[in-house]
């Protein structure tokens, strides 16, 4: 099995950690139980933290300060009450050559609270002094925001009533900190009336989720410390809902080449393992997860949004709305919304997003994934999507001219983006439409653009792929039976993999991409549970059965009766009609279905489980749990 | 090292270029990190550099991978601006300490220029929009009346020099001016993509040169008021940005990712590839003349290249590995 830490952005930050002595990632799958009683759920969660401090404090070599403690370590150590004077030699050194930017500052914050009663006062002050003396980069991305706020926010708590010559900004703790603040009861505002940019993501998870338990753990501000309750509980809630067996599958606002493929091994499953226990964590527990776990015993997980991880009756529906990375050009809107449909079932899981690119680099837009008992190493996933690169998208959303960022991001973290097999990313000419369990996905590629052909993935897991002489593909994934239908001829080349955003080569480990060379292109998947068919073959004769009509020009146009006896028709570039009633987006409400629950522009979610709920309500900081008769 | 105020204007003093001693200060804004993304140490030095009377380059003020432009107040070279990633930085020590000048709501600056007639006017182009401080930017206003609602990325922003109140907004989709100090802006031109370089001729300031994204190279000769394309200039690809050369009113230069240099010696009329001499196919982010009439060219993560004239030959200059965003020029500060 493959594994690897998960450095994205800054991988200069986290030192290199070995496999060795990780328990849960080495150790057998967790079984899944709901765990009723609070104490024992308590001691599980507590026993799950306690496994990242020792093994993380486990890897310090004394003789290898510089080597093997970076600032997770020390914060370990700190919380551990140990190896104090080598915490304080090495935040010395460490803080003679700051970082810059949101991804060393939320780790120095880590550092300065859990130290701030056992560091030396030399160690205390080269923290302070390398926030005067380093200019530290605010980024261009949402969740660079929540992290470099948040650590703004509490520095500024930490030291107040300093002037304005004592912090890189140049302005006073006091004005440092109202600035903080009100951008992130603003992003805490937007998230909570029309949902977050950067949703469901694989990996920034962890830089939305570690502020926020900063914030719950250290702010002063009650009303600061009670938001920051509150947005955790608001995010580990949709992830609860929307991963299956703790793997987060897609659609994924942002991902990477790794967990796109290998569903799992993401920092998502670190929190669905730390928190819910469903599913084994990653290697090195995600790296960035090692700044959660000092303080993660400061967050309880209410038991509603546990049982929406772990215990599940039948399939649901959830739709919510989100919305895209800022649009600096090239849009009527500056965040247009997303809409995203999510199909759980226990074998597989179908999801999507309707609307707009939501981000030009790392969105992952459907897929089918099915179950794995044990996720590791397991490519348990099916989709399609059009290869789509241009200069033009990039400055759709970032300050920048049209030709360096197509090359540029392959050497920060996201080597497949100018790659014609690449299985990553939005495409402005992909169109979707998803009913239940079937998919229908539209392209109509202008003349000209880079790659004018789309991929399909089939993964090698796989089992019994036929391609069928009516026009289907057919295959078994874990407990799913698979339909897969290229509107247009194709052919097949191997798919390497990249073992995450910052693989530096890529690994035969089996697998195919249908790659279809045609501009006017099309795909729809079905998927079904294998209990619901005596046979694999039976499931081939009930689709073949299935009426399903479609045309490629002037553009791709379907009607298709789904499995489940939905009238389908989709035609891209207009909306999809469903039994002769087109979906109506503008109804779509910020969260609905059976376990999330709110309104666009109400700042108040309502999380159920059977008998429990919780209410979240930004508008009164107030959350109320209840108890169904 | 606190430096005395500067009581000429810029191109009074121009006028008088190309002698041995240099006249002038010339600066630059360059980034030097070729591996660097958002959190990672910093292991080259960045931000703004002045060139030294040897030739080098003296590095001063932050170590900022992200500043896109300088700006001095001309009566007191104390007074800095940039743009950066998180905005507009203001220094009032000769850049020993800095500022940060605008709130969270804007972000990425690309531009700033202060009105050479109105010193205490700080006009300073955004992702989404303009803003203005009238007081040395201690506090900065937005003042888009007249621009769209979308469609108002700014990549850069100039002062007429001849007026106050008077400026030109390089946008993604045309050419804004306004005559008031930002009360009110209108389209002069449109384009269907961003604007991404305005300059203004030191030789005759009604005339003005656009290098757009799609359109190709644009001049104005009635102050920026109506503008024509520069026949001969490609428009299938992006136009960084366009120099004139205050040694010699025909000579302008245009840097481009897709065509390297381009120059002209004849006002415009004719265009030459002046690439030979620099890395095959060069990937030209910025080109720029001091004024003693020596042409610079930064070519994408190579290196700084000059040429003596003006393009025919290059020579490595200095700064490897190295993304000049900007070059300033400001008459040479007393010691």
């Amino acid at each position: 099995m493959k594994a690897s830490p998960f450095f994205r952005s800054a991988p200069a930050l986290l030192l290199a950690v070995t496999l060795a002595a990780q328990p849960s990632f080495e150790g057998p799958a967790p079984v899944v139980t709901t765990v009723p009683a609070e104490d024992q759920r308590l001691a599980a969660y507590h026993a799950r933290v306690d496994e990242v401090l020792q093994w993380r404090a486990g890897r310090v070599d004394l003789n290898n300060i510089p080597g093997t403690m970076d600032m997770a370590s020390i914060s370990i150590l700190l919380t551990l009450g140990r190896d104090i004077e080598a915490c304080n030699e090495r935040v010395l050194q460490m803080m003679a050559e700051p970082g810059t930017g949101p991804f060393w500052m939320f780790p120095a914050v880590c550092v300065a609270f859990t130290g701030r009663d056992l560091l030396s006062p030399e160690a205390r002050a080269s923290i302070r002094e390398a926030w005067r003396t380093t200019r530290q980069l605010r980024g261009d991305t949402e969740n660079h925001w929540v992290m470099y706020y948040a650590s703004l926010y509490l520095m500024s708590e930490l030291y107040p009533n300093e002037p304005a010559e004592t912090w890189y900004t140049g302005r006073s703790s006091e004005e440092n900190l109202a600035e903080a603040r009100e951008w992130l009861i603003h992003w805490m505002d937007t998230t909570t009336t029309v949902g977050q940019g950067e949703f469901n993501t694989t990996h920034y998870i962890g830089e939305y989720a570690i502020p926020m338990l900063f914030m719950a753990t250290w702010a002063k501000d009650p009303a600061m410390k009670q938001r920051g309750r509150m947005m955790l509980d608001w995010m580990f809630a949709e992830l609860a809902t929307v991963s299956l067996n703790g793997v987060l599958r897609g659609p994924n606002a942002r991902s990477d080449e790794g967990s796109v493929i290998e569903r799992w091994n993401a920092l998502a499953s670190y929190f669905s393992w730390l928190l819910f226990g469903n599913t084994p964590p990653p290697a090195g527990y995600g790296g960035w997860g090692l700044y959660f776990a000092p303080v993660a015993k400061n967050y309880v997980l209410p038991e509603v949004i546990h049982r929406i991880a772990v215990e599940r009756d039948g399939d649901y529906v959830q739709r919510d709305r989100a919305r895209t990375r800022r649009y600096w050009r090239y849009s009527d809107e500056l965040s247009p919304p997303v809409y995203k449909t999510n199909y759980l079932r226990h074998d597989y899981a179908v999801g999507s997003t309707q609307g707009i690119v939501n981000d030009v680099i790392q969105a992952h837009v459907w897929d089918v994934t099915w179950r794995e008992e044990d996720p590791r190493g397991k490519h348990p996933t099916m989709f399609s999507l059009h290869p789509h690169s241009s200069g033009r998208m990039m400055q759709a959303q970032f300050a920048t001219y049209p030709e360096p960022m197509p090359v540029g991001v392959t050497f920060e973290g996201k080597p497949s983006y100018d790659s014609p097999d690449k299985v990553l990313g939005g495409s402005p000419y992909e169109m979707v439409f998803q009913d239940l369990d079937t998919v229908i996905a539209l392209y109509d590629i202008a003349p000209g653009e880079r790659f004018e052909h789309i991929n399909g993935f089939f993964s090698k897991d796989l089992r019994d792929v036929t391609e069928d002489a009516s026009g289907w593909i057919f295959a078994r994934g874990g407990n799913a039976f698979l339909a897969y239908r290229p509107l247009a001829p194709y052919h097949w080349i191997p798919y390497l993999h990249y073992n995450g955003g910052w693989a530096k080569v890529r690994d035969d480990l089996g697998g195919r991409v249908l790659t279809s060379p045609h501009l006017k292109n099309g795909t729809i998947v079905q998927a079904a549970s294998a209990d619901e068919f005596e046979s694999f073959e039976a499931f081939q004769a009930a689709m073949r059965a299935l009426p399903l009509e479609f045309t490629l020009e002037p553009v791709p146009s379907v009607r298709f009766t789904t499995l489940r006896g939905k009238n389908v028709a989709f035609t891209y570039g207009e909306t999809p009609v469903v039994d002769g009633v087109p979906v109506d987006y503008s109804k779509w409400k910020l969260f609905e279905g059976p376990y999330l629950n709110a309104e666009v522009g109400g700042r108040k979610l309502t999380v159920t489980h059977g008998r429990l709920q919780r209410v979240l309500d930004f508008n009164t900081l107030t959350i109320k749990d209840s108890v169904r008769e | 090292m606190k430096l005395p105020r500067l009581l000429l204007p810029l191109f009074g003093l121009l006028a008088a270029v190309a002698t041995a001693t240099p006249a002038y200060d010339f600066y630059i804004c360059a980034n030097i990190n070729r591996n660097y993304v958002i959190g990672s140490k910093i292991v080259t030095t960045n931000g703004i550099f002045q060139r030294t009377d040897e030739g080098g380059w003296r590095h001063f003020g932050y170590n900022d991978t992200s500043i896109t432009a300088v700006a001095f107040d001309p009566r007191d070279r104390n007074v800095i601006y940039t743009t950066a990633l998180n905005g507009l930085w203001r220094s009032l020590d000769g850049g020993a300490t800095w500022r940060i000048c605008n709130s969270w709501d804007m972000t990425e600056g690309r531009e700033v220029a202060v009105d050479p007639n109105a010193p205490d006017h700080v006009y300073v182009a955004f992702t989404d929009g303009i803003a203005v401080s009238t007081d040395r930017a201690q506090t900065l206003v937005r003042r888009e009346h007249g621009l769209p609602e979308r469609g108002k990325f700014t990549q850069t922003i100039k002062v007429d020099r001849t007026r106050a109140g008077r400026v030109l907004a390089g946008c993604e989709v045309g050419i804004f001016l306004t005559e008031d100090g930002a009360e009110s802006w209108r389209r002069v031109h449109a384009t269907t993509d961003t604007v991404n370089d305005l300059q203004q001729s030191p030789h005759d300031p009604n005339i003005w040169v656009a290098a757009t994204q799609s359109a190709g190279a644009l001049i104005s000769r009635d102050g920026g008021l109506t503008w024509t394309p520069l026949a001969g200039v490609p428009t299938e690809r992006a136009l960084y940005n366009v120099t004139f050369d205050v040694t010699n009113p025909d000579r302008l230069a245009i840097g481009s990712w897709a065509h390297g240099v381009l120059t002209t010696e004849d006002g415009g009329k004719t265009w030459t590839s002046r690439n030979a001499g620099l890395p095959e196919n060069p990937r030209v982010w910025r080109v720029g003349v001091d004024p003693a009439g020596r042409l610079y060219a930064s070519v994408f993560q190579e290196t700084l290249f000059h040429s003596d004239d003006f393009g025919r030959t290059w020579h490595p200059n200095d700064l490897a590995g190295s993304l000049v965003n900007y070059f300033f020029t400001l008459p040479k500060a007393a010691n």
